[in-house]
């Protein structure tokens, strides 16, 4: 059990320096030695909407989420309201005194929908219609008030010349880590790697950390607890987006195409703030080479899949990067790569559909369609990953297997992995081996790209190594069309036969993984980012007694149909977590393993799930009272 | 031995299509630049005309309606050392594709791109294309044409290609020519090639364009090229260039309306944020050691996410 476990929020404005105050809290944490996770929630918007950062400190690895929080720091007026079911008995409540009175009314970014419910609520609890209101019913919730005059305070530090605005989330970010008792010199270290560049803006929000530490040890007893020292060390704070651009560029990316697109893009963004560095230069002695990686943003989905396909084909490894928008667009090129056994990964970033949807929010909507994406039969590989470990291996391993079986490889991810901050210790490298595969050699004459072999996999060619034609049409060995009905045949059963080629070849735990005991009354199955989640909720439910085990699927193209059936044949009961409406996994799992799953918990509010949530979930679903649960935590 | 720039297949275009004669025109360039075979590769989108890679003993890749443009400049900036030339049907490039035809002119990467413009969609039976102007009713037509048509070279001057030219499929020698000086051009090269198609478009037929063409070149005060780059210079041969585009019907000119070699290309502004990008191209770069082992390293690209005290 982990000493300190504090959940906190911390919201404002889009545009209001949210970002900066996530950065600025997680790594002043994990400079002290702490584990940190959290995420990030945002409209699509700029400047003005509500966003939050939700993250969990503890002393051991964090691996997910919780409500009610520990401590809600409230940056504007709109906060407290939108918040005020987050709170419970002692939740620390830190809010802005100047903008006390004002009204739901006056709180413009509010959506109407959204400011209904609130109304509505506080009505009928008697409470006023203003941000005391809100305030009072936190209170009876049995919230802790600690009301903080921003202005005075951003005045004691810099004077009255500066917007209060601007420093709201240094200073609220700074209250509430003296709140939880990290020590000034980690918070300052904090600023200080998040300001560092810029001189005079660290100095003011230095000013800003001293005053906060200050106000708070004025006003003694609040701390929630002291936190002890750690062992203090260098790490790597990243975020999904991060971790997918770093996996990438260590398994030989070299050009990167994508067209813009939440939350895919940052991926690229990063990328295009790396594009040029110090590599090993793989000689005997270990001298340093420059070398880069090509971004390219495209002028559309369809071109940046078409440019990443072409590339491929010669000799660059290369991928590209969207979500559900722009997957759509790339539908038609990613048959093309599977009838010419182009090896292209796609990352995939799933937001809320259909159409724009949500499309700053989560969702595991479109397994489906990743598993069916393309007209006709045409072999490629989906997986997915969990958390930021898998994340960085799995996109080495994404372009390993796209080049081992010369087909297009999706890999599946989520907004929530995205926009997680993740704390990581360093990389091991024996675990991101590049596997080169029958690569071409420079050949005179006719080369054929389709040959059949013994091996079921044909020679890899290259433009400018080898001449061979491509063609989106049937094709002979050579490359050029056919229609003839035994050739048809037997290319069809060649590129669907590296399905179970690919299958045998790759690692049963890059398949699926069986957590818990072999032997449980309750088998949950999930995918993705809700890893974690499970993980910690079924550490909860062994406590308590409860029999559970976890099957964790990773690869859903191919599908590991016999080590999940075996597992699921014999199950008492199964239940299916997922972040969409229909159980999008349970429908795969049906499909290829015959077995039907009839206890659900969904949920498609577009906000992450939370432990709480899965736990009371979860319960539910083991207790009878329901088959299908949805959770709706989430503001 | 030289190298023959025929494939043995059977060419399956109907008698008498332009084709043919684009066909001839890009083995005998080829031949003329004479450049290692492997280098070349040919590209095309979905259509009749793209059916050419097949016939030409170089690489080729045969893509996907309309996405011809995004296929070649992929294979292009992954190895800027091979010469990439595309062949795209009037409808793949200038309807399904117009998106990409304006894009790859703001880029200027170095390749060609031919227009098989025969005023209709061959392979789907005669529709017309954006070449074709209203009114029109050709023979694979139910009713007149109601789309106004759009001018390529026109279209190609105003989105910032380097080298806009026009020729026509039945003078072979022109057109080779013309090729020639397309793909050895340094940028996006592009060339509205006429081609009748006899089966569906009888209306610009071979002798209803043998009455109109003439050539540029043929008048010695005719002069496209950019010579030095002053934006004075730029201009006048821009506006040149786009007046003569404007001549059709009674006159059709062919030759190059506008060439500009002094605009980088998208290969050198690469170049100039990854300095190793034309020694070292992203398709032959090494990328692991004997081992497997990557060479690209966390702590050297990275450190910028490495947190310390
Ligand atoms: C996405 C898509 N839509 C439609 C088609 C059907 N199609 C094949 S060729 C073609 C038109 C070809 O016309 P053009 O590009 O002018 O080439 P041409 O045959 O005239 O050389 C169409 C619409 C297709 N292959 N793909
Ligand atoms: S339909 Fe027209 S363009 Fe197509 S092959 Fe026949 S003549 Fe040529
Ligand atoms: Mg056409």
């Amino acid at each position: 059990m982990s000493e300190v476990d504090i959940d906190l929020i911390i919201g404002g404005p889009q545009g209001g320096g949210i970002d900066s105050a996530a950065q600025i809290i997680i790594r002043s944490f994990s400079i002290a030695g702490y584990e940190a996770y959290g995420i990030r929630e945002y409209h699509s918007n700029i400047k003005g909407r509500h966003s939050y950062f939700h993250v969990r400190i503890k002393d051991e690895e964090v691996r997910s989420l919780r409500y009610p929080v520990d401590i809600l720091a409230c940056l504007d007026s709109e906060t407290p309201f939108v918040h005020m079911y987050d709170v419970t008995k002692n939740t620390i409540v830190l809010f802005d005194e100047d903008v006390k009175g004002t009204k739901l009314n006056q709180v413009l970014t509010l959506e109407p929908e959204t400011k209904k419910h609130i109304e509505e609520k506080l009505q009928s609890e008697g409470y006023e219609l203003t941000v005391s209101g809100s305030l009072e019913y936190m209170k009876k919730r049995g919230a802790i008030l600690v009301p903080v005059s921003f202005r005075s305070l951003v005045n004691e530090a810099l004077g009255p010349s500066k917007p209060p605005a601007r420093y709201a989330n240094t200073l609220g970010a700074s209250i509430s880590m003296a709140l939880m008792g990290l020590d000034s010199e980690f918070t300052m270290s904090g600023i200080a790697s998040v300001f560092g560049k810029k001189k005079e803006v660290l100095e003011d929000n230095e000013k800003i950390v001293k005053v906060a530490y200050e106000y708070i040890s004025k006003n003694n007893g609040l701390k929630i607890k002291k936190l002890g020292p750690k062992t203090v060390r260098e790490r790597y704070i990243l975020t999904g987006n991060e971790a997918i651009a770093i996996g990438k560029v260590i398994g030989g990316l070299k050009l990167q195409t994508y067209y813009p697109i939440t939350p895919a893009a940052d991926e690229s963004f990063f990328l295009e703030g790396h594009d040029y560095f110090d590599e090993l230069s793989g000689g005997e002695n270990e001298t340093l080479r420059k070398s880069g990686v090509v971004i390219v943003q495209a002028e559309d989905e369809i071109s940046a899949i078409a440019m990443a396909i072409s590339g491929a084909m010669t000799g660059a490894r290369t991928a590209t990067g969207t979500s559900g928008p722009g997957f759509s667009l790339m539908a038609e090129a990613i048959g093309y790569a599977g009838i010419n056994e182009v090896p292209v990964v796609i990352t995939l970033y799933q937001r809320g559909g259909p159409s724009t949807g949500l499309p700053t929010r989560n969702s595991q909507a479109d397994l489906s369609f990743a598993v069916n994406a393309g007209h006709g039969d045409f072999p490629k590989i989906v997986l997915s990953s969990g958390d930021v470990q898998e994340g960085i291996e799995d996109a080495v391993k994404a372009f390993n297997f796209a080049e081992m079986f010369q087909l297009p490889v999706i890999h599946i991810l989520d907004k929530n992995f995205a926009n997680s901050f993740y704390v990581v210790d360093g990389i091991d490298y024996d675990r991101m081996k590049i596997k080169r595969w029958k690569l071409p050699e420079k050949q005179e004459g006719e080369f054929e790209r389709f040959k059949f072999t013994e091996d079921g996999i044909s020679p890899m060619g290259f433009f400018g190594k080898n001449i061979m034609w491509l063609t989106g049409d049937e094709h002979n060995e050579i490359g050029h069309i056919t229609e003839d009905p035994e050739t048809r045949d037997a290319m069809m059963v060649k590129r669907m036969g590296k399905l179970e080629i690919a299958k045998k070849m790759i690692p049963l735990e890059d398949q699926a993984i069986l957590f818990g005991d072999k032997d449980a009354d309750v088998t949950i199955v999930s995918w993705g980012s809700n890893k974690g989640i499970i993980l910690d909720v079924m550490d909860k439910l062994k406590q308590e007694g409860k029999k559970v085990n976890f099957l964790y699927i990773r690869m859903m193209v191919p599908f590991p149909t016999d080590f999940v059936t075996n597992i699921l044949k014999n199950s008492k009961m199964i239940i299916d977590v997922e972040n969409n409406y229909t159980g999008q996994l349970a429908m795969l799992i049906k499909q290829n393993c015959a077995i039907n799953i009839n206890k659900y918990l969904l949920k498609y509010n577009g906000r992450h799930p939370t432990e709480d949530e899965v736990y009371d979930g979860i319960k539910k679903l083991i207790d009878g009272k329901s088959n299908r649960v949805v959770m709706t935590n989430g503001a | 031995m030289e190298h023959n720039y025929r494939t043995d297949l059977w060419v399956d275009w109907c008698p008498g299509c332009g084709d043919f004669g684009i066909l001839s025109a890009i083995q005998q360039s080829l031949a003329e630049i004479d450049k290692n075979p492997e280098n070349y590769v040919m590209v095309s989108g979905i259509g009749c005309s793209a059916k050419t890679p097949h016939y030409v003993n170089v690489s080729g890749i045969h893509t996907l309606h309309g996405r011809g443009i995004p296929f070649a400049t992929g294979i292009k900036l992954a190895n800027p050392n091979l010469t990439v030339i595309l062949d795209g049907g009037d409808g793949d490039i200038l309807s399904i594709g117009a998106g990409h035809f304006v894009a790859a002119g703001r880029r200027n990467v170095d390749m060609t791109i031919i227009i098989h413009n025969n005023g209709v969609y061959g392979l789907t039976k005669g529709q017309a294309s954006p070449t074709m102007p209203r009114g029109l009713k050709t023979k694979g037509l139910q009713r007149p044409n109601i789309y106004d048509s759009l001018n390529p070279v026109a279209v190609a001057l105003s989105v910032g290609y380097t080298f806009v030219a026009r020729a026509f499929a039945f003078d072979i020698k022109n057109t080779k020519d013309i090729l020639v000086k397309a793909i050895k051009h340094k940028g996006t090269a592009v060339v509205d090639l006429l081609q009748p198609c006899p089966t569906y478009n009888d209306i610009n037929t071979k002798e209803w364009y043998e009455k109109r063409i003439y050539y540029l070149d043929k008048d010695p005060t005719w002069d496209p090229i950019v010579r030095k780059a002053d934006e004075e210079e730029v201009e006048k041969k821009y506006l040149q260039g786009i007046q003569k585009s404007l001549e059709w019907e009674e006159k059709i000119p062919l030759g190059i309306f506008y060439q500009n070699e002094f605009v980088p290309s998208y290969e050198e502004r690469i170049n100039n944020n990854i300095p190793t990008y034309f020694t070292d191209p992203p398709a032959t770069s090494k990328i692991c050691d004997g081992n497997g082992l990557p060479l690209a390293r966390m702590d050297k690209i990275f450190s910028d996410r490495l947190i310390r005290k």
